[in-house]
């Protein structure tokens, strides 16, 4: 059996890399791993711009066909609902940002209630409209609004790109354990680019933390 | 104050705020709708105008009539939206209407496609609308300069009371870094020109029409006194590495990051190379260019087009060495294939 995770959140919070890299780990555990690329809002930095690396992990890509994927068209990519109905597939659904890109999701939600799911508020405290709790109250309830969904939990993603320092990881984080206590939602993870997994274990955070490998960041940046 | 992350259409819209701008009108088009929707949150928390409207034509007849008004006002648009506004920039270019647009560049000609190009340089620089004029253009190659050159934009507005046009790739608008938010800009420039209500005065007037030749030449020299003080003033370039450069490369925007990295690794194989990056494309940076004929001996001008700026260097360059393009389009090359395009460079030109 397998479940169902969708990565929800604000513009430019860190679902895709979250979804590419929780993708790749989950295809030590299951063979049949979908990732479906759910994306509308913006064809830029998606996970379907990673198919042979997912292949090459055994993970299926479902994405918008090959000649709309530079398209303006949101495009449902069809499949999704048949690997839906297939409950031995671990289904990583990676939606686009704001209310806006979950709409994608209240289409797609009776195929998903019907099985065990997991919602995650992906959070980076760093992003201009998550600096408050208002902020970010007023950003759950419309995902969960437009998505027909509940969170079942929050996903702590600190970060400042290529500008990150382990202060910030610190401060960003503590912010979000604030956020998710205040929305009565667990914390599951905290996300930290692969260089700062060995640095933080001496602050014995009471969290686990997933390094994670930035695919869709171009090397040269 | 605050440190955070941005994505680069989100910075130019923060950066907007900053600098007064309370008025932003706008039609969505990829990649610059972030700008659009950033600001359509952001204004009416600062009691601004956000407002869509129904074409590119009447966004840009929008902020001339903001800007007639006294107010800082911003546009933004990308490519194939530039064109159909192009005609009110030209009005607003004559009237001397201060205001920022915003080309969040994608490929061409036509509807071309949304991958990064730098292929507006002519429709931003050369005059894309009709009649004799000029914007100045500049080009910022960070999500932090995204934030800063809209706070410099508006200055330049408003200090010589003409358009300015800032162009990104579109990669730069979408890419995020962080950015240090500006303190917020109080100072403001007398608009004595400004149809703000003649109580006391006799009406201002904002008209380009001139029907009399004596007139429109004298409007068209009075344009272009304006612009040589602008070209004598406000000319700007980073130059890396070139007080030794024999081979100087001439790149800007976001490209510029890459080829800086190449440049490094070109001169680890013994190439003396430099990189002039403008900041300006209009005024154009000649001097800066002229500056290096000294140790010169070849120029390699690399952009996302099939050659615009390199046009403007051979003239700055003016014959004395040779002149080199290499140019890809819809794609941001990397700084490997940079490097091998230098290197090429450098071995035809017996400088490796």
């Amino acid at each position: 059996m397998g479940n169902i995770a969708i990565f929800s959140g604000g513009f430019g919070s860190g679902k895709s890399e979250i979804a590419l890299n929780y993708a790749m780990e989950m295809s030590r555990y299951n063979s049949q791993v979908v990732l479906a690329d759910l994306d509308m809002v913006n064809p830029y930095f998606c996970s379907r711009e990673l198919e042979e690396v997912l292949q090459g992990h055994g993970v299926k890509l479902a994405a918008p066909i090959e000649m709309l994927r530079f398209s303006d068209v949101p495009q449902v990519p069809a499949e999704v609902i048949g690997f839906l109905g297939m409950e031995e597939n671990e289904m990583i659904l990676d939606v686009g940002g704001d209310e806006v890109g979950s709409w994608v999701l209240g289409y797609l939600s009776g195929h998903i209630r019907t099985r065990s799911y997991q919602m995650y508020l992906v959070i980076n405290p760093f992003r201009p409209f998550a600096a408050s709790l208002e902020g970010i109250i007023e950003l759950r309830v419309s995902l969960e609004k437009a998505s027909r969904l509940q969170f079942t939990g929050v996903i702590s993603n600190p970060n400042m790109a290529a500008g990150t320092e382990v202060a910030d990881i610190i401060a960003g984080h503590q912010q979000v354990t604030a956020y998710a206590e205040k929305l009565g939602l667990p914390m599951k993870f905290l996300v930290v680019g692969e260089r700062f997994y060995e640095p933080l274990k001496a602050y014995g955070l009471d969290v686990e933390v997933k390094p994670i490998k930035l695919y869709l960041w171009p090397e040269w940046l | 104050m605050a440190r955070v992350l941005m994505k680069g259409n989100e910075a130019l819209g923060e950066g907007a705020v900053i600098a007064g701008c309370r008025y932003f009108f706008g039609y969505p088009i990829t990649p610059q709708s972030e700008v659009a929707e950033y600001l359509a949150r952001r204004l009416p928390q600062v009691d601004g105008v956000f407002l869509q409207a129904e074409s590119e034509v009447a966004a840009i007849n929008m902020v001339y009539g903001g800007s007639a008004a006294g107010a800082r006002v911003m546009t933004g648009s990308s490519g194939p939206g530039l064109s159909l506004k192009q005609e009110g920039i030209s009005f607003i270019a004559e009237a001397e209407l201060p205001c920022v647009i915003a080309n969040i560049s994608r490929g061409g000609p036509g509807l071309g496609g949304i991958q990064p190009a730098q292929s507006d340089y002519f429709q931003s620089c050369k005059g894309g609308g009709h009649g004799d004029y000029r914007l100045i253009v500049l080009a910022p190659s960070s999500v932090q300069e995204m934030m800063d050159f809209a706070l410099l934009a508006f200055d330049l507005a408003d200090r010589y009371r003409t358009p300015v046009l800032i162009m990104s790739e579109g990669m730069l608008g979408q890419m995020m870094e962080p950015v240090q938010v500006r303190e917020p800009v109080t100072e403001r420039y007398e608009k004595p020109w400004a149809t703000t209500g003649c109580i006391n005065r006799e009406p201002n007037i904002v008209n380009t029409l001139h029907l009399l030749p004596t007139e429109l030449e004298d409007r068209n020299q009075h344009l272009f006194s304006k612009y040589a003080r602008i070209a004598a003033e406000e000319k700007r370039a980073e130059m890396v590495m070139t007080e030794d450069a024999e081979l100087v490369v001439v790149a800007y925007g976001l490209l510029s990051r890459v080829v800086k990295k190449a440049i490094t690794e070109v001169r680890a194989r013994g190439v003396k190379a430099g990189l002039i990056r403008p900041l300006t494309l209009w005024p154009f940076p000649d001097t800066h260019i002229q500056k290096c004929l000294d140790t010169a001996k070849l120029f390699l001008t690399i952009e996302i087009s099939m050659g615009q700026m390199v046009e403007d260097v051979k003239l700055a360059v003016n014959g004395r060495v040779p002149v080199e393009f290499y140019g890809r389009i819809g794609v941001i090359p990397s700084p490997q294939e940079i490097e091998r395009a230098i290197m090429a460079v450098a071995e035809r030109g017996g400088l490796a």
